[in-house]
Order: C-alpha cells, then structure tokens, then sequence
C-alpha cells in the first residue's frame, strides 16, 4: 500500500474480477457526479471504503457552496451483483500521484481489479441537439477494439496546448500504465453552454458505452425523461429570444460564434434553466 | 538511499561541492546553473522520480493511446574540473507543497552527501530597489555563522547586515532557501548567492541573465573555475534592449522616479548623494503601486 496516507474499509465485497468506473466531482456538463449518481441510483451498490482526506486536501477550513458546509469525499462502492466497482471523488489538492496510487491500490489489491474506465466531459462548440461522440485514451492497445464496438473514437491524436496541464484522469491512465493496469479514459462532448450545467445526453452516451462494455443493464428512461426536458426547455427559450435561436442554428449549421455571441448564449441558457429547475 | 531518485552512473568524485537551484524571479537561478553546466560540459548522472512531486505538465496521445506525460525535470550532474569537484542540481519547478520541498531538500542532500559533498551553494533572486542600467550585486547569505566572513570578502557583495532596515534579517523563500536549512540541520556548510533584480522588473515573467552572471562571477571564482560568460552577456544584451523598450513606454513622471535608483543605495554606510531611505521608500511605493495597476490592467 502506498505509505503515509490513509483509507477506511468498511467490509471486503465479495467480487470475482470487478471493473471500475471513477468519476470526478468536477467535470464539464457535471458529467462524472451525474454518471456515478445515476448508476448508484440504478445498481444500488453498497459503499464499502473511502480515501482519507488528509494529505490530499486542504483542510485549514470547509469551503461553503450553496449555503452547505462541503468536506472532500472519496468513496468506493461494490456492485458484486454487477460484479463492478465504482469510485466518486472530489480532485485531491494536492499529492496528487499518491492519491492515484492509493486509489488503485484499493482497488487492485483489495478488490482484485480488472480494468477502469474514467469519465470525463470535453467541452466542444457544438450544438446541444448534436449528437455527443465519446472518444477513448487506453493504457494498453487491447481495450481499443471492444471500444471502437461500441461507436467510440480510439483514434485519438493530442498533444496538451501550451498553458494547459492533463487531467487527473490522465495522470491516473498513465500511473495504471506503469502498474501494468488497463484503463481507459472515455471523454465525451459537452457542448459548451451546458458546461457549468448538466447535460443528460452527453451523461446517457458514456453509459450507454459502459453499459455495454459492462453489461450492466441499465434502464436509461430516466435520463430519456431529462434529456427532452432539457431539449423541451431551450427551444422555449429560442422561441422567446430569437439572438438564442439564432445562435443555436448557427452551431448546428457549424458556423463558429463569436466570443460575446458565445458568451451571450451560456449566460442565457444557465439563466433559463436555472430558473426552471 | 536512492528511493525517488533514478542513477544513470554513479559518478568517483573528490569531496565535490553541490551547486542548485530552483526556478525563481527572473529565473537567475536557473540561468546560472544551466550557463555553468554548459559551459563545464557537466554530465547527467541521475534524476529525482518526478511524479511523486509534480504534477504532470504534458500530455501525449497518439492513435488513441496514452503515449506519454511529462513532468518538470530536476536534473542532478557532475564535473571533475581539475581544481574542485562539482554537482549541479537543477530542478523543474517549486514544489506546491512544504512537506514534499522538504523531502526533495532532504533527496538532494542524500545523493550528494554519499558522494562526499563538503558544501553547497543555491542561486536565486534577491528582489532590490537598483535600476537596471545598474551592474546586480550579489547577496550572500551562509547557513552558519564562520562562514560570514569569508562571504564578505567576495567580490560585489553583500551581506543582509549590510542592507539598511533590515537587520541583518531576511527571508528565502522556496528550495532555494529551504536546501540550505536542512543542509545546516544535516551538519552541512552552505551559501545561498541571491542575484539583485530591479523589483520593477521582478513583477514580470521576464528573465534576468545580469543577475546570474553576477552570481557566476562569484561561485567560479571562489571554486577556481574559469568560465566564460560571454553567452550571458548577450543574452543580458537582449533582455535590457526588451526592457528598455518597455522603459520609454512609461510615464515621464515614473521614470524619473525609477531613474533616481541609480543614485540611490539602499546600502548602510554608503554615501547616497540627496536623497534619503525616506526618498527611496517613497520612490519603491509608487513604483510598485504603477506596476501593480498596470498588472491589473494587462
């Protein structure tokens, strides 16, 4: 086990060779929080461990969102049904790589693990009535094929643009490559007006890929429901504000947006749907 | 010894001293470490694992694959010269965390101690109020107190005793200040050299070879070392025809001000024609006070 950082385990689950799914708190179109809540709701799997938080976060006090006092979590659920673990977690602030060891170590030592998909949601100039398209990272080439099945992009090209740094999902490709552990990295596109919201279909296309890769026999109605909900909601809005109606053909024509018509589209969308919630 | 650090040769030195640095304002440090491992043609021999101290700064992704990810390198060398046996450590960035600059403060001394190492030398930036047509002092600061004799006998230099208000006392922030703590707790002698930099120029991502080349000029001679440092020059050359640039773009009325730093000490002792402490404070306020604006404004 990693030294110096600390888990709590509250029982060993009981499964034969799991996959697990991880999930980041922050994430584009609140893409990682919505996938492991929906397939917590669904699978109702049990939670058995969690990371410590100290070392990896600041703790000099409690940050406040939303008038609610938040602690950092790192929790582990089992499915054994499902034979599938699950891992949600807030970004430690710092440690980072022991973080990511601790992580698999849980995992791989204590629960046997087979294989790990990370989701994330990658921010596109698109339309939101466009279909999403989930591309993978592997840490070893044989995940691509089962991937590419499933519609998924495994050609991916990409170097981090100057000013950028990889993604901690990224970080954790690469520390389960070194331990000889296959993972992939499923990024999915969030148009960028639903970046600081929700966004139910780019959530439903990454599980829909985990689903089957997984043969977790998910019902995916519920998201169904939110996804016309959401659709229904913004063409009210293109209805009443013709700049928004406007804005949106233009995407999906493919037709770039300036800055301030982009600008004016997320503050308006967020505005909207916030409202209605 | 040699968790979290990767050895490529184990290299037969002669009671070497250890030179580092980290990167800093104006980047002098660094600068200095590099133009001296260039010009020494000092060879690599190991390097601290990175990943348990940074974080990933490049991602690599070819054909769908996580090809590679790359993290700031910290680098350590060697050079027998002939007159003193050398290390060099340069390190990729300051650690985020205290606890881990401790650990790699406490990595370096390791590799350099089993090779015998009888002192160690840091370079880094000492943020003072000189203008920059000026020639950069060089600050020195040992970690034990017989060594603050010799320190003042360098050449262009000066001790923090020697710098008016200040007492004597001072702080280094950064590796670069915390190498030489844990050197003097491991029983270690050690000098941090703090190249001067204007503090106008200090607010801007903008190296300043002057500096390091002031820093060379007093570690080569108190090794023995003959380098040339004729590639700082033109380097130094280039950054002052870039700052002087910028200079003409100021406001007559704030360049005067910063003008006067070339008639101004902050040096105790030192005859500083009219101008009084209470002048060169007043002068450093508006000075900081323009620049933080146009910071914000930038």
């Amino acid at each position: 086990m990693s030294e110096g950082h600390s888990f709590k385990i509250y029982r060993t689950p009981r499964l034969q060779n799991p996959c697990l799914i991880v999930g980041w708190s922050q994430d584009a179109g609140g893409l990682g929080p919505k996938a492991i809540d929906f397939l917590i709701r669904k699978l109702h799997p049990q939670e058995f461990a969690q990371l410590n938080p100290a070392g990896f976060f600041s703790l000099a006090g409690v940050p406040v969102e939303e008038n609610v006092i938040q602690f950092p979590q790192s929790k582990f659920y089992s499915c054994e049904e499902k034979d599938l673990l699950l891992f949600q977690s807030d970004g430690p602030s710092q440690a980072h790589y022991e973080f990511l060891m601790l992580l698999l170590d849980v995992a791989e030592q204590i629960c046997k693990l087979k294989e790990f998909y990370t989701i994330g949601g990658i921010i596109s100039l698109m339309a939101h009535t466009s279909p999403r398209r989930v591309s993978s990272v592997v840490s070893q080439p044989q995940l691509k094929k089962p991937l590419a099945e499933y519609g998924v992009n495994t050609n991916l090209e990409y170097e981090t643009p100057i000013g950028a740094r990889p993604t901690l999902s990224s970080f954790l490709l690469w520390v389960a490559q070194k331990r000889n552990i296959a993972g992939a990295n499923l990024w999915v596109e969030v148009p960028f007006y639903l970046a600081s919201l929700e966004d139910p279909r780019a959530c439903k296309q990454v599980l829909s890929v985990l689903d089957q890769r997984l043969n977790l026999g998910i019902d995916f109605a519920e998201l169904d429901q939110e996804i016309e909900q959401q659709n229904r909601l913004i063409a009210e809005l293109k209805e009443w504000e013709g700049n928004i109606h406007k804005y949106i053909t233009m995407l999906e024509k493919g037709i770039m947006l300036s800055g301030k018509e982009s600008e004016t589209l997320a503050s308006k969308v967020a505005e909207f749907l916030q409202k209605r919630e | 010894m040699g968790k979290g650090i990767r050895f490529y040769q184990e290299p037969q030195l002669e009671k070497p001293d250890l030179v580092a640095a980290w990167p800093g304002i104006g980047n002098i440090g660094i600068i200095a470490l590099n133009t001296l491992r260039e010009a020494l043609e000092a060879e690599l021999f190991a390097e601290i694992e990175p990943c348990r101290f940074s974080y990933p700064h490049a991602l690599s992704i070819r054909d769908g694959e996580l090809e590679s990810l790359k993290f700031p390198d910290s680098k350590f060398y060697f050079k027998r010269t002939g007159t003193k046996d050398l290390l060099l450590f340069i390190g990729g960035e300051q650690p985020g965390e205290t606890m881990k600059g401790y650990e790699i403060a406490n990595l370096v001394l390791d590799v350099a101690l089993n090779l015998g190492c009888q002192r160690v030398y840091t370079a880094a930036a000492a943020v003072a109020p000189i203008h920059h047509t000026l020639r950069p002092r060089v600050w020195a600061v040992p970690n034990r107190r017989e060594l603050v004799a010799e320190a003042r006998r360098y050449r262009n230099t000066l001790l923090m005793g020697d710098i008016e208000g200040r007492g004597g006392q001072g702080t280094i922030t950064g590796l670069n200040g915390l190498l030489l703590g844990v050197a003097k707790s491991r029983g270690l002698p050690g000098i941090c050299l703090l190249g001067e930099i204007p503090i106008y120029i200090s607010q801007f991502p903008v190296p300043y070879p002057k500096a390091s080349k002031s820093i060379l000029e007093v570690l080569t001679a108190n090794l023995g070392l003959a380098v040339d440092l004729g590639s700082l020059d033109e380097q130094a050359q280039e950054v002052e025809r870039n700052i002087e640039r910028f200079y003409h773009l100021i406001p007559e009325e704030i360049r005067q001000r910063i003008e006067q730093l070339k008639h101004v000490s902050y040096i105790k002792e030192e005859k500083s024609g009219a101008i009084t402490e209470e002048d060169t404070k007043r002068i450093m306020q508006e000075v900081e006070e323009f620049f933080k604006k146009r910071g914000k404004q930038d």
